[in-house]
């Protein structure tokens, strides 16, 4: 097995949130800069999301929110270090109001990306934040 | 930046008689109160009644929405009320369900049962005001059983209630997403529409386009889509429920979503009333004239409303509210200059509920009938949205009808594409949108508003209540009639749930309890989201 050279990011809404728009939109457009997707889709529980995102060895793990449950990105957050998943990033992005993007990124969500946000921040963001990919498990 | 429409035609820099060359009065568009209705349903337009000018509530608590509710009505909420139902309700699953209570009470109501139905319209009157819940298609017959069973408590003869509390199935594929499969939706949809024809209740069901556009649909997909529900949920009242088509087409309501394209979205509507006028009597073959009325509610667009300066989203309100007011509807809500942030919060209802009221009341657009008819661009986008509207309503006809072209993906597909391409058009600045990629300022010199929030702990409040007020219950009773639902959720689908359903509802079963039971009857796992195990005993 040779080692994996494109970034991997796993891409979800959480709880019972039903808003997906905005997470295909920035799937399509990670993919075209030749990012790859893991797309859970809706209805993901901090504990789906962790299960796949060791699954599938992902570098970063972005979450789409439009509903106002942070509580689960938080408890997302507390799994992750339980499992020592401290390799991976978790972004966010949507309709989230000032006061809770602050509380967020206090809590260790990396970079809130706030509506109308451009392919260009998002990618670049990613991009030069994980630099060296894992090698793959053989 | 892009002179084209929302749906990607080219637009000339003025119109001429040749641009609607073949149009004629009579056959196209008729006086205001004539077919095709193009101009609107009555001939004297608001002079008799302003429409409905109501705001969505629907945040934590039943209390908290019976108090927001109270206090809409004494900021000049008009003729009806609107409220939303929360996450969990949509699914639907109960707020003490493990993850329900995570988010209980968040983006809505959370209307599990009869208990929180009697606590949302504590001191609210069921008539004399429209009452409209929305929510998920899974959850459209329990709420209509709540009005049943509260009608019935009160004393009040059901006929004298007026409203709408049930949805289209295909909003779990594009708006209010629930957790049941299709087949579910639509079979419990159509139990609801027939018991409400059947019975001649005066309520009315969402077939809603509102929830497709706002999602990142064009216009002309939207009515193309609006048709196509209405033809395939309105046959199978007819064919398989053996309705009659004139007492069917009093069911549908339309809620519009009207964006900031000013002509456009006018244009759309007018053309909706044609469409739906056309296919009541050349399709259905409507024996009343009324059958060829669709009543057409506007909901100001959320989705416009920017993150970014939401200062800016009180004029856009203003300019959609126009723009539904010159389109002619029964009713408007508004998305509100916080939509992009929270929940309205007092301030940004008042100032929604306000916009509508400066719309009726000082420019002047109540005394008309259809005002712009007549004028070569809009008449020539009108034909234009139709045709293209035909188009993809063609499409769809082809593959079978509405259900046909979601279980292809042929919706879904043609939603996301265009979703990307509206995404990209502000991207590329070919659309532009004032502080989003013109006139921008940093964020720290943006301006702050009120946030409207919901804590963690409210919804573990409301959890709570829910596991205490459970255990008060008349349980024996509840079993019995579970019981019954179900043996009867066993039987042929055209077998009609409602009237198990609002006995289960009277005895106090909860949302969860009742689709859980159905779910079981029909092979499902209890909870859709296979947390918790079915806590009755079924044969």
């Amino acid at each position: 097995m040779g080692e994996r050279t494109a970034i991997r990011v796993l891409v979800t809404v959480i709880g019972l949130d039903g808003h997906s728009t905005g997470a295909e939109v920035v799937s399509r457009m990670l993919m075209d800069a030749g990012i790859e997707v893991v797309y859970l889709g809706i209805y993901q529980t901090p504990e789906m999301i962790i299960q796949a995102a060791i699954q599938e060895d992902v570098d970063v793990i972005g979450i789409s929110s439009h509903a106002s449950n942070y509580g689960q990105i938080v408890d997302l957050l507390e799994l992750l270090k339980k499992n020592h998943l401290n390799n991976i990033r978790v972004i966010c992005g949507g309709t989230i109001p000032n006061q809770q993007v602050q509380e967020l990124k206090e809590k260790g969500v990396s970079e809130v990306f706030l509506p109308q946000s451009t392919s260009t921040s998002i990618v670049n963001y990613i991009v030069s934040h994980v630099k060296k990919p894992k090698m793959l498990a053989t | 930046m892009k002179r084209e429409t929302d749906y990607g035609h080219p637009i000339k820099t003025f119109y001429h008689p040749n641009d609607i060359e073949g149009l004629d009065y009579n056959r196209d568009l008729g006086d205001p109160g004539s077919y095709p209705y193009t101009r609107g349903y009555y001939p004297d337009g608001y002079r008799k009644r302003v429409w409905t000018q109501r705001m969505t509530a629907g945040l934590g608590s039943s209390r908290q929405t019976n108090e927001v509710l109270k206090r809409y009505r004494e900021m000049g909420q008009r003729g009806g009320m609107l409220v939303i139902c929360d996450r969990t309700n949509a699914m639907p699953i109960d707020p003490d369900h493990p993850i329900g209570r995570r988010e209980a009470g968040v983006l809505g109501w959370p209307g599990a049962s009869l208990f929180e139905f009697e606590q949302l319209m504590d001191d609210i009157p069921l008539t004399g005001q429209s009452i409209t819940l929305l929510g998920s298609c899974a959850m459209s017959s329990i709420r209509l059983a709540y009005i049943v069973a509260l009608a019935e408590k009160r004393g009040i003869h059901l006929k004298d209630v007026h409203g709408s509390v049930t949805e289209y199935p295909f909003c779990t594929t594009f708006g209010q997403t629930d957790a049941q499969p299709l087949d579910l939706d639509l079979k419990l949809w159509l139990d609801s529409s027939e018991y409400i024809v059947r019975n001649k209740i005066r309520m009315r069901s969402g077939i809603l386009s509102q929830h497709f556009q706002e999602s990142g649909g064009n216009n002309a997909q939207a009515l193309a889509v609006e048709m196509a529900m209405l033809k395939e949920l309105c046959s199978l009242l007819v064919h398989e429920r053996g309705l009659d088509f004139d007492d069917v087409a009093f069911l549908p309501y339309e809620l519009v979503s009207v964006g900031s394209r000013f002509f456009e979205e006018i244009a759309k509507i007018r053309a909706l009333r044609r469409m739906w006028a056309k296919m009541a009597k050349e399709i259905f073959k409507a024996k009343k004239e009324r059958s060829c009325h669709l009543l057409i509610s506007v909901h100001t667009s959320g989705r416009t409303m920017t993150y970014q300066q939401p200062l800016n989203n009180i004029a856009r309100c203003a300019i959609q509210t126009l723009a539904g007011a010159i389109a002619g509807c029964t009713a408007i809500d508004n998305a509100c200059l916080d939509n992009a942030h929270a929940e309205p919060s007092p301030l940004a209802a008042r100032m929604s509920l306000n916009t509508q009221h400066i719309v009726a009341d000082e420019t002047g657009v109540t005394d008309v009938a259809d005002p712009l008819a007549g004028s070569y661009f809009v008449e020539y986008l009108t034909n234009k949205v139709e045709e293209e509207a035909y188009q993809i309503w063609n499409e769809i006809e082809e593959m079978g009808g509405m259900i046909a072209a979601v279980e292809k993906g042929f919706v879904q597909k043609m939603l996301k594409e265009s979703a990307q391409e509206k995404h990209r058009e502000v991207e590329s600045g070919e659309r532009l949108i004032v502080g989003v990629n013109e006139l921008v300022i940093p964020p720290e010199e943006d301006y702050q508003i009120p946030i409207q929030e919901l804590k963690t702990s409210d919804s573990e409040d409301i959890a709570r209540r829910m596991e205490e007020w459970k255990k008060s219950r008349n349980m024996p009773l509840i079993n019995q009639k579970m019981a019954q639902l179900c043996v009867d959720a066993k039987k042929e689908d055209k077998y009609n749930l409602m009237p198990s359903i609002i006995e289960a509802v009277k005895a106090y079963a909860t949302a969860g309890e009742i689709m859980g039971v159905i779910r079981k009857a029909r092979g499902l796992s209890y909870d859709p989201l296979q947390a918790i195990d079915c806590p009755f005993d079924l044969q």
